[in-house]
């Protein structure tokens, strides 16, 4: 080989392997094969009823025969347009909600019910399930979704994997896990040993039904007459160590504390509050504005949240206790949330990985 | 010349490791959105500022968007802030005024001090709630997006809010493909990294919120800072106040699709930030003030990434230099240099960043484009070492700061 091959095969081969990891971008550089701007939904909202209205879109075309079959006292079955089985029930039978053959107790039809429907215990509902009238599920059922136009009851220990939504309320009965999005118009209402993720009702009821007074939103004694709005642009007061405001206390503006910080009770904050460490509060305090804290946090009983609750660990709230009120309803926002019994919320529950509805200890 | 060399690459190599750490934290660690989960709420009445100057192509855009939010309309002003435009921005303006009656109040202002700061700052006059929000007139804001800038200002101690910015036009040329993945590193990796480790999420002064009292209590705009938003995240960070970055808070926005605009765009954020330097970088470091430790060295850091690019050239000439004086070997300091030189430069977030951010983002085949970015980290080390050198040279050539508003290039539909 002369001088001259070898360096031009030199060249060559160094040019190749200088271009070589070029070839792929010059390949989507021309092809566009991934241009487009990163999906960003600009219509989505982040509402909890985005799925629910979705189904309902889905599910429109089954609205008309089902009057058909709830006027007739018929059953009718048949195929939706993307490939789905649908039941429509026209009377309370549920004997055909298991198609003769099925293995298990697995119903795997859309499932729309035009009358009230109770439950048998322990189905699985493959596929989503749309009631226009009460409904009222067995124990131990799953559901994939539920869409009621009236009131849902579910059963004790039962299941809803993705959503539920209904236009009056949701009541779970004892130890039902509710992963996904569960909201309702009027009301939720769950037991204890209840697991949830996301909740949203103009007002969330933990355990038993509490009396018609709070049925507002309780206030504190000494609360002010005219209503202060959660969001304030109050003077704030920065403590760069730990603090406690001692019971009975109250105080005007916010309150941002470097550490750790303790709401003595009975305490009234006419602002809002911030701690970058634990944030306990005391039986009975007043917080008018946000409560904020950078870990966990610990609401003790019979206190009163005006505005959004926020811990980026923890939160756990005792039995009384209320956030938001009808009026102003609120977040209560945390990866982990533990609720007792007794405790009513107003607006959106949201435990990111998990939340736990305890008996009052 | 070899211990100045060193400690070029000492520093260098600190940025490649704040990186590395950046990259990793985002794709191990644990993330932070505290605020993001806050869907219901007494929400606080909002001005919503919108910086236009000659922005006749895209103004109709981001009015008709901010029209369309899920914000309580009754609790939300929008205030376009046509900073002295000769173009149609006034026209369109006041028919969205016509259409929308009691929504939008316009700030016409036809004269004084040029710059997007000083225009804010006159606007400030129609502001009289606590939650103001700002968007330059190319963004398009979704339908939650107001909500999700405002939730943070629950929390007391936070005084700024950034979203994340995404190209709109992105396929149009090989320049808005690679911004886009400059863009996607600097805020999917680079800010929310920030955000997890508690450290100086930058405010970008645009998908961004402030609150008033935190403003007022710093003084306001500062209408001699070229890149306001890097003013007023120091100066909040100083006073006590939090900027906090909401990587889910998306808003699209249009990138330059010339190279011409894109190095003035470049240099005018390099003069600005180095002007920042320059104001609060020792005070930062070494001040009494509200500031964490980790965020004096996190937000020192931070003022310098632009410093980076003057600083990699001059270590390339002494590395070079001692390479043929023959104090170094080729294997040792100028080897480490040329390898950490390409992930430490300012505006330049890390190839790895990029990359990082391309598997969070789901975006797949754009990756492929990663060897194209040394043509951007060209540009810009040139551009911003110019910008460097230009700064420098003010004092004697008396060369005054202006204001380079960048070209849009969005057709009208």
């Amino acid at each position: 080989m002369s001088a001259v091959l070898a360096t031009a095969g030199l060249f060559a081969l160094a040019a190749a392997l200088f271009l070589l990891p070029l070839i792929p971008a010059i390949v989507e550089l021309h092809l566009k094969r991934d241009a487009q701007a990163l999906n960003v939904i600009q219509q989505y909202a982040g509402d909890i009823r985005h799925f629910s209205f979705g189904f309902r879109s889905y599910a429109s075309d089954l609205l008309v025969p089902l009057e058909r079959c709830v006027a007739s006292g018929d059953t009718a079955t048949g195929i939706l347009p993307h490939g789905d089985r649908y039941l429509l029930l026209g009377r309370a039978d549920t004997t055909q909600l298991l198609a003769p053959g099925t293995a298990g107790r697995t119903c795997d039809f859309v499932v729309a019910a035009g009358t009230e429907l109770m439950l048998p215990d322990g189905i699985t509902f493959a596929k989503e399930l749309y009631a226009s009238r009460l409904l009222t599920g067995g124990e131990n059922c799953t559901y994939r979704a539920i869409l009621g136009d009236d009131a849902v009851r579910l059963g004790q220990g039962s299941k809803v994997i993705r959503w539920a939504h209904a236009a009056k309320s949701i009541h779970a009965e004892q130890d039902c896990d509710l992963y996904g999005r569960i909201s309702s118009e009027v009301e939720i209402g769950l037991q204890a040993g209840c697991l949830f993720q996301r909740l949203h009702a103009p007002r969330i009821v933990f355990g038993p039904p509490p009396a018609q007074k709070d049925s507002a939103g309780a206030s504190p004694p000494d609360q002010p007459a005219e209503p202060i709005s959660s969001f304030i642009a109050a003077r704030r007061r920065f403590v760069d160590a730990d603090l406690e405001i001692p019971a009975r206390e109250i105080v005007e503006g916010s309150i941002v504390t470097r550490g750790g910080l303790r709401i003595g009770a009975g305490a009234q904050i006419l602002g809002s509050v911030k701690s970058n460490h634990h944030l306990a509060v005391d039986s009975g305090a007043f917080v008018a504005g946000s409560l904020i804290s950078a870990t966990t946090m610990h609401i003790g009983p019979d206190c009163q949240i005006g505005g959004p609750v926020i811990a980026e660990y923890e939160i756990l709230i005792e039995s009384g206790s209320r956030c938001g009120t009808f009026d102003r309803p609120t977040t209560v926002s945390a990866p982990v949330i533990a609720v007792e019994e007794g405790v009513v919320a107003f607006g959106t529950i949201w435990a990111r990985h998990e939340g736990h509805a305890l008996a009052k200890q | 010349m070899v211990y100045f060399l060193f400690a070029i690459v000492a520093v260098i190599s600190l940025y490649t490791a704040r990186h590395y750490w950046f990259t990793l934290n985002r794709l191990f660690g644990f993330q932070r959105h505290p605020y993001i989960d806050t869907d219901t709420a007494d929400w606080p009445q909002v001005t919503i500022l919108v910086a236009a100057h000659n922005e006749e192509k895209v103004i109709s855009h981001i009015l008709a968007a901010l029209m369309g939010v899920n914000y309580p309309p009754e609790k939300m002003l929008v205030v376009p802030v046509n900073d002295r435009s000769t173009d149609k921005t006034r026209e369109i303006i006041d028919r969205f005024c016509q259409d929308h009656p009691g929504r939008i109040r316009p700030f016409h202002r036809t004269g004084g001090k040029g710059g997007k700061a000083a225009a804010l700052k006159d606007a400030m006059e129609l502001v009289a709630t606590e939650v103001i929000l700002i968007f330059d007139a190319d963004y398009i804001p979704g339908t939650g997006l107001i909500k999700q800038l405002v939730a943070p200002f629950f929390d007391p101690e936070v005084g700024g809010v950034m979203g994340r910015v995404v190209p709109l036009n992105v396929g149009t040329n090989l320049l808005t493909r690679l911004l886009d993945l400059e863009r996607s590193g600097g805020y999917q990796v680079d800010q929310q990294a920030r955000m997890n480790l508690r450290l100086v999420p930058q405010h970008g002064g645009t998908v961004a919120g402030v609150r008033l009292s935190a403003l007022r209590e710093i003084g306001g705009w500062n209408d001699n800072s070229l890149t306001e938003d890097t003013d007023l995240t120091y100066r909040l960070l100083l006073h006590g106040w939090k900027t906090v970055y909401q990587n889910r808070s998306e808003c699209y926005e249009e990138v330059p699709e010339t190279w011409q605009v894109r190095v003035k765009q470049i240099m005018r954020w390099a003069k600005g930030h180095n002007q920042a330097l320059a104001n609060y970088g020792l005070h930062l470091l070494f001040g009494k003030h509200r500031a964490t430790l980790r965020e004096r060295i996190d937000g020192f850091l931070l003022l310098g990434v632009y410093i980076m690019a003057p600083l990699t050239l001059l270590g390339w000439l002494l590395a070079l230099g001692v390479f043929y004086e023959g104090y170094a070997p080729l294997h040792g300091v100028i080897a480490l240099l040329s390898i950490t030189a390409y992930s430490a430069v300012g505006n330049f977030a890390a190839f790895f960043e990029i990359a990082a951010a391309a598997r969070l983002d789901y975006t797949r085949q754009r990756i492929c484009l990663l060897p194209f970015l040394i043509l951007g980290f060209g540009v810009s080390i040139f551009s911003v070492s110019r910008a460097f050198v230009s700064q420098l040279m003010a004092p004697l050539t008396g060369a005054q700061f202006h204001w380079d508003k960048t070209e849009r290039f969005r057709t009208t539909p």
